[in-house]
């Protein structure tokens, strides 16, 4: 069975309200209508992603250095 | 002799005779471009004093003798997420409607090296992601095999451009398709390369972990000639790989016998694929076996898994980009841009992490497939160009993309024609791919294929 976050209900519009403007954002009302139709879509998206993963499992970004001071 | 549709190897040939010059070549394009752009927009803005002043310094330089390459005097143009000192480079946006950059980016530096001819700008969804968009200060792109129809993108203008014969090349960018995609829908070759084969630096960014510049071209020897210009590294993008670059041409003509091609199960037949893809898919299939390829079924992760991951690290990453203006000019977006942005703000960290670390897992098991088979195939696109009307549904999330998991890979993959739809008689395509840094290997296939095949010598009406 996958582990991931699709059994967690949808967000409501209220806590999507919520949860842009914790992100800082002051949307018009229509734009803020708008992502609110688009978000459960990614919400659905987003929770798909497999969570059980070993603790040393490697994210595929892994930090080097020369990558940063070679320019 | 049709002059829009000379491949880059053709024109090459005919400077060499002294048959054709840069200029005439460059002339007769702009005028081209001139009749028809009205009704494909490919091009947000054309160069023609830049271009002639150029056609004329090559040409000048062929008759003396000096060729220095295969790209010496052959027009090109630019996606406008390109930066080109003192030219606007837009992304396509009311947002960078009047940059105009003090640099060239890195890639560009090498084609003006190269001799090439900058025609001009090109149409791009915005900001490489959000389109097709109906409320920008330019219009969309169309698809020169018949109008009503979108070139797909987000490197719209490339591929309508090359397809329409307006240049022989262009270079477009690919985060999750948007070289391929647009070369599929237009009936030309599209090719991503491995990351970090070809510098982003001076390139609009989407996606920093899964951005590559590439060549759309119409055939595959002459997109082996654009990468040869533009791959290497450069120590100024933190994503660039110092990798030896081969002689892409010298293995074109090594045919595929002997090879082991791997077609991906279950992609290209996915729920909602074109009827006639599979018939094209199996066709091409028995192209590469009587070149003498081994074609086996390869079992990878589903198109789904792949565009989620893809998708979640790209909003995540798209977000922090445009955060500043979302916060303080939301409106000056696009819709569909703005509604694919905007996500990413509430994506969480831990998704994130927990999207790289899924990368790791999907690219892994590319790699181990990759050590049975030389090269993927799959199709290049699911469906046949989407009719353009602004009431089509976004595709971002509700369709599964089939080029995403070679983004995911970062791996070279190409599209290219294999076909045409019976109904609607709009391009078909096929992909390939193969291991990080075996563009070679790609170029190679492709060109077997278009060697025994003539899809991409087919070219659109225009009228």
């Amino acid at each position: 069975m996958r582990d991931d976050l699709s059994h967690l209900p949808p967000a409501t519009p209220d806590e999507i309200r919520a949860l842009v403007e914790r992100a800082g954002l002051d949307l018009p009302e229509d734009l803020l209508r708008q992502f609110i139709a688009v978000w459960p879509g990614f919400e659905a998206m987003v929770r798909r992603i497999p969570r059980g993963r070993g603790y040393a499992d490697e994210p595929a970004h892994t930090y080097r250095p020369t990558r940063v001071v070679r320019g | 002799m049709d002059i829009a549709f000379l491949t880059i190897a053709e024109l090459s040939r005919l400077y060499d005779r002294r048959e054709l010059s840069p200029v005439e070549v460059t002339r007769a394009l702009l005028d081209r471009i001139a009749v028809h752009d009205d009704k494909l927009h490919a091009f947000i803005r054309t160069t023609p004093e830049i271009a002639l002043r150029e056609a004329e310094l090559a040409e000048r330089e062929l008759m003396a003798g000096n060729r220095r390459g295969k790209l010496h005097g052959i027009p090109y143009a630019l996606k406008d997420i390109v930066e080109t000192a003192g030219i606007p480079t837009t992304g396509h946006s009311k947002l960078r409607q009047h940059h105009v950059p003090a640099a060239d980016a890195h890639l560009v530096t090498l084609l003006k090296q190269s001799g090439a001819i900058l025609m001009g700008k090109l149409a791009t969804w915005e900001f490489a992601l959000g389109g097709p968009s109906y409320d920008l200060p330019w219009p969309p792109a169309r698809n020169p095999w018949n109008t009503d129809h979108l070139p797909g993108g987000s490197s719209s203008g490339a591929g309508a451009a090359v397809a329409a014969g307006f240049v022989p090349a262009a270079i477009g960018t690919d985060t999750g398709g948007s070289i391929r995609g647009p070369a599929a829908f237009c009936g030309i070759a599209g090719l991503k390369p491995t990351y970090g084969r070809v510098s982003r630096r001076g390139v609009f960014p989407n996606t920093f972990t899964m951005d590559h510049c590439g060549p759309l071209t119409r055939s595959a020897a002459d997109s082996a000639t654009m990468l040869q210009v533009i791959a290497g590294f450069d120590p100024d993008d933190p994503g660039s790989e110092d990798c030896p670059v081969p002689d892409y041409a010298a293995g074109l003509d090594g045919g595929i016998k002997g090879m082991r091609l791997g077609l991906v199960e279950g992609w290209h037949t996915s729920a909602g694929a074109h009827p006639d893809l599979t018939t094209a898919i199996d066709a091409t299939i028995g192209v590469l076996e009587r070149l003498g390829a081994a074609v086996e079924p390869v079992k990878l992760s589903s198109l789904r898994d792949y565009t989620d991951c893809k998708t979640t690290l790209s909003i995540a990453e798209l977000y922090a980009i445009h955060e500043r203006d979302l916060r303080t000019r939301p409106q000056d977006f696009g819709r569909v841009l703005r509604n694919r942005v905007l996500p990413g703000a509430l994506i969480r960290a831990e998704d994130y992490v927990q999207a790289q670390r899924w990368r790791t897992v999907l690219a892994r098991e590319q790699a181990m497939a990759l050590k049975r088979v030389d090269a993927f195939v799959t199709a290049g696109a699911l469906t046949i160009a989407d009719r353009a009307d602004p009431n089509n549904p976004d595709r971002l999330i509700s369709s599964p993309s089939i080029t995403m998991p070679f983004s995911v890979g970062g791996l070279p993959a190409m599209t290219l024609p294999c076909g045409f739809s019976r109904a609607e008689g709009l391009p078909l395509s096929l992909q390939i791919a193969a291991a990080p840094f075996a563009e070679a290997t790609v170029l190679r296939i492709a060109h077997a294929y278009q060697q025994a095949t003539d899809w991409h010598r087919r070219h659109p009406i225009l009228v």
